[in-house]
């Protein structure tokens, strides 16, 4: 079904138009239409969009306190018995497996079922995550993303695909510069997980390495990993 | 976590604001300029990403190109409302503007292109890239993505004939795409 045509330097500018917001509103038509059967179009989109968002990216500036509220409120202020976990089950179905357990409790805490008057998500303390990794594993069958903040040497984990075993246990590892892994502890088989970083490596969090392998029930039983490393990541400034 | 927000997951959703909404506020104000209509602007985003979560993986972009992407485009899209409300003198939507030498003024009152392109990090193949073009050119091109800039406004802003504006800008993108896949 697809009518793709080899790239032309035609093509190349005309993307690049897209993405600068140049084109009119036929000619945007005309080229989305083209998109929705050409990947090799729509990864030239991708190229040009990756190229020219750090003409966007500047400062950050933190938005009022007010704003969360107003999203909150906005998305979901009327839905007193809350949105269920598995309204969108149709598209994230690939990772649903590893997330059912940590969605049930997640309604049962969150979703008003017990206390319809319980307080919203956003008075729970704010994290202001600096850091962030993508623990990946390199087809992608176990994916956990990290985020940390240095000042209170919080990270939270969450699968974002792959299931978390039973019979055995997933441990996180950081490796700084030219130390060898250390332990953060194991992943939970929710697969949300929080952990507190010691604060003698707090400080080596940015440009350190995490790792996930596999591991005994309980952990690694030497202080090294033992088993096959199943996915890794750097850490990078958000 | 996209991933979990397409999936209405509400905790995903509020962990991915506090990682990035300082990120995108930053956008709007580097867009927009005045703070409260940043601030109305990231509100409207952040609605926009929850509904749209689910479409992320379709368009190949990373993470942070997705969300920016979204954040930039919204911004622009208020931007040209605003422009287009001006130029008619009157409340209401509008469609994207086309106003020449007005549009000229407006964007010669905002904080120059230039000064708002921010060399650090991953900016600087973009910037690198962009000093290999004429400096006019590369400034048409910063017009067109922090402004908005329609190609009216820029053969309006370089006083050049509308085909002659777009003939030079599409040459400088291919130039700079060159020089991005180098």
């Amino acid at each position: 079904m697809s009518a793709q045509t080899p790239l032309s330097d035609d093509d190349r500018a005309l993307a690049g138009e897209y993405v600068l917001g140049l084109l009119d509103e036929a000619e945007v038509e005309a080229f989305e239409a083209r998109l929705l059967t050409d990947p090799a179009l729509r990864d030239l989109v991708a190229e040009w969009a990756e190229a020219v968002v750090p003409m966007a990216d500047g400062e950050d500036v933190p938005p009022p306190g007010t704003t969360w509220l107003n999203i909150e409120q906005t998305l979901f202020g009327n839905e007193a018995k809350s949105v269920p976990f598995w309204r969108k089950l149709g598209i994230g179905q690939a990772v649903f497996g590893a997330m059912a357990a940590a969605g049930l409790a997640f309604v049962v805490i969150n979703g008003g079922l017990l206390q319809p008057d319980v307080p919203p998500r956003s008075q729970a303390p704010v994290m202001r995550a600096d850091l962030a990794a993508q623990i990946a594993a390199e087809d992608a069958s176990l994916v956990v993303a990290a985020l940390f903040d240095s000042r209170t040497g919080e990270m939270r984990l969450n699968a974002v695909a792959g299931e978390m075993p039973t019979a055995r246990a997933r441990e996180l590892w950081v490796i700084a510069g030219n130390s060898a892994p250390q332990s953060l502890g194991l992943l939970e088989v929710s697969g949300a997980t929080v952990v507190h970083v010691p604060d003698a490596l707090r400080g080596q969090m940015a440009g350190a390495v995490l790792a996930i392998s596999d591991e005994p029930l309980g952990g690694s039983p030497t202080g090294a990993p033992t088993g096959a490393v199943l996915a890794t990541g750097p850490v990078t400034a958000l | 976590m996209l991933a979990r927000v397409a999936m209405g997951d509400r905790e995903a959703f509020a962990a991915l604001y506090r990682a990035t909404s300082a990120k995108l506020f930053g956008v709007c104000l580097r867009v927009l300029i005045e703070r409260a209509e940043a601030e109305e602007a990231v509100q409207e985003i952040y609605i926009k990403i929850w509904r749209n979560a689910d479409r992320y993986a379709a368009g190949g972009y990373s993470p942070m190109t997705w969300l920016i992407t979204i954040a930039r485009n919204h911004a622009i899209d208020r931007l040209r409302k605003r422009r287009a409300m001006i130029i008619r003198g009157e409340a209401g939507g509008g469609t994207d503007g086309d106003g020449g030498s007005v549009l000229d003024r407006m964007a010669d009152d905002a904080p120059g292109a230039e000064a708002q392109m921010i060399a650090q990090g991953d900016a600087r193949r973009i910037t690198g890239c962009l000093g290999e073009l004429e400096p006019d050119r590369s400034e048409a091109v910063q017009r067109a993505y922090l402004s908005g800039e329609t190609y009216a406004d820029l053969a309006a802003h370089f006083n050049v004939p509308l085909n002659t504006m777009r003939t030079w800008l599409r040459r400088s993108l291919l130039k700079l795409k060159e020089c991005l896949s180098r």
